[in-house]
């Protein structure tokens, strides 16, 4: 599913590199923790895996598409396939429950009659039936990432990526949102968790654990 | 979202969303179209004038002295069955006398010590739109009996016949100018609109939206707004013209009132430079901000 043969990083007018000599494979289907203290790589790891960034040097691939040489009209067609899951939600505070899920079909050309349903199923799912129509900045913090979560999965993406899902959430919220990945997880997606909250590790039985330390990969057993 | 919407719909949404920056777009897009509103309207309202002009009594024949009143008739009922000829006055040498006196104004004082009228008998003939008198009806005229003199158009037409064609370059070099500046104007405003939706943006290009998927609903928006603003500028002009033309004669026989009257094509020729503009401006202003984004 996600492969990365030595890859680095590196900004301009940084002296040090964000990643370094990076080689990582993510078979399908597996639960992968991400995990390192802040300015790690953490973040510019799953960057790679969406084509927010590209690498300085080394192979990027995800199902199977070299990402380091994907031309940006083939980019939205990689995003539909990986579902991404972000600490400050990115969502439209102006736009309702249903529409914010919704974007993630309506983006890809799906119809309504494909798309209500399946929507509907995935607000119940992550408890937000009942809120479907309130505009997403009405909501609380834990809400809005189970929005997040809920447009992440509603495609039923083969990967997904989350990056710090929870750390703007209290233990309880925290738990319920890794409940949601873990449900994903069960059917049948590849996923990613960047986290530096050891407490999560817990949270998931079997999962890989893979630590970055200064943009260098260490690998638990 | 609960049905799919199309690209107008999206734009129909997200002009919802933010109506304070409808109003700037409107309010900006509604002067600058006024303005070439205003132009157009004056443009054409000229443009008639000259023709009026061109058409007016392009050929005065002069009868002999001795040819009467009644000759002049049979002449005027004669060259009135002409193609060419739309109207034909017969000016006697009474009335002739009096516009004359008229003309001269305060000089007319002049005129005291004439013992006879000294002018003749005359016919105005005025030509179907669009025609000009030529030597071979002149000759026609001349052949006739009991006529003088035949005097064809005035000089000054001429000349501003002659002048016309670069006025006319002159005039649309300006309004092409002016219709750059309406595009400018829809460019920023999209550009704008783009800057104030960037969160928005950013979330549409996480998800997978292709760019026309993000860009379309912006240059619709930008014609909406020019559709929009073309209404309030046409309205707005009709007033201001209503307002400044009060009747005033001007030289040439021309009056104030017909200069700065709103013709209804107007109103759809600024409608067309709108949705122009609105498409143009659209396309640019989203042309460099949402250009498909690929890994930096």
């Amino acid at each position: 599913m996600v492969l990365l043969t030595r890859v680095s990083k590196r900004y301009s007018g940084r002296p040090h590199p964000a990643l370094e000599d990076v080689s990582l494979h993510v078979p399908p289907g597996q639960f992968v923790y991400l995990t390192g203290p802040s300015g790690a790589g953490k973040t510019t790891l799953l960057r790679l895996l969406f084509a927010a960034e590209a690498p300085s040097s080394g192979l990027v691939r995800v199902g199977g598409a070299d990402l380091g040489r994907i031309s940006s009209r083939q980019v939205p067609l990689l995003r539909r396939k990986v579902g991404v899951i972000f600490q400050d939600f990115k969502l439209m505070p102006l736009r309702s429950v249903f529409e914010n899920v919704a974007l993630a079909l309506h983006v890809a050309g799906r119809g309504p009659n494909g798309l209500n349903g399946r929507v509907s199923e995935m607000l119940a799912q992550v408890g937000l039936a009942d809120k479907a129509q309130v505009r997403a900045g009405e909501l609380s913090g834990g809400e809005q990432q189970r929005v997040a979560v809920a447009r992440a999965l509603v495609g039923r993406p083969p990967l997904l990526l989350a990056d710090e899902p929870t750390g703007n959430l209290d233990p309880g919220t925290a738990t319920e949102v890794m409940r949601l990945l873990l449900q994903a997880h069960a059917q049948g997606s590849t996923i990613l968790v960047a986290t530096h909250d050891p407490k999560l590790l817990d949270l998931v039985e079997g999962a890989r654990v893979v630590h970055l330390q200064a943009g260098r990969l260490l690998e638990h057993p | 979202m609960s049905r799919r919407r199309g690209a107008l719909g999206r734009a129909w949404l997200q002009m919802r969303e933010d109506p304070w920056l409808q109003g700037v777009a409107v309010s900006t897009l509604t002067v600058a179209l006024a303005i070439v509103g205003a132009y157009l309207a004056l443009c054409l309202n000229l443009h008639q004038a000259a023709a009026r002009l061109a058409t007016g009594a392009t050929l005065m024949v002069a009868l002999e002295d001795e040819a009467s009143l009644e000759r002049g008739r049979d002449l005027a009922r004669e060259v009135a069955g002409w193609p060419e000829v739309a109207e034909v006055r017969l000016v006697g040498k009474t009335e002739a006398l009096a516009r004359f006196r008229q003309q001269l104004g305060p000089h007319q004082g002049l005129l005291e010590g004439l013992t006879d009228n000294p002018l003749p008998n005359a016919l105005e003939i005025f030509l179907q739109p669009g025609l000009r008198a030529g030597p071979e009806m002149a000759g026609r005229l001349r052949s006739r009996s009991g006529v003088a003199e035949v005097v064809t158009s005035r000089p000054w037409l001429h000349r501003l016949e002659q002048g016309g064609a670069t006025l006319a370059s002159l005039a649309m070099a300006l309004g092409f100018l002016l219709f750059l500046g309406v595009v400018l104007l829809v460019t920023n405003t999209v550009r704008l609109a783009v800057y104030a939706r960037r969160e928005q943006l950013e979330v549409l290009d996480l998800v997978g939206a292709s760019s026309g998927y993000a860009r379309w609903p912006f240059v619709l928006e930008a014609v909406l707004q020019a559709l929009a603003a073309s209404l309030l500028a046409s309205l707005l002009v009709w007033g201001l013209l209503a307002l400044l033309a009060a009747p005033a004669e001007l030289p040439l026989g021309l009056d104030l009132s017909q200069l700065l009257g709103l013709d209804w094509r107007v109103p759809l020729a600024l409608m067309g430079v709108a949705v122009l503009a609105g498409v143009l401006g659209g396309l640019l202003g989203v042309g460099r901000a949402l250009r498909p984004r690929g890994p930096a």
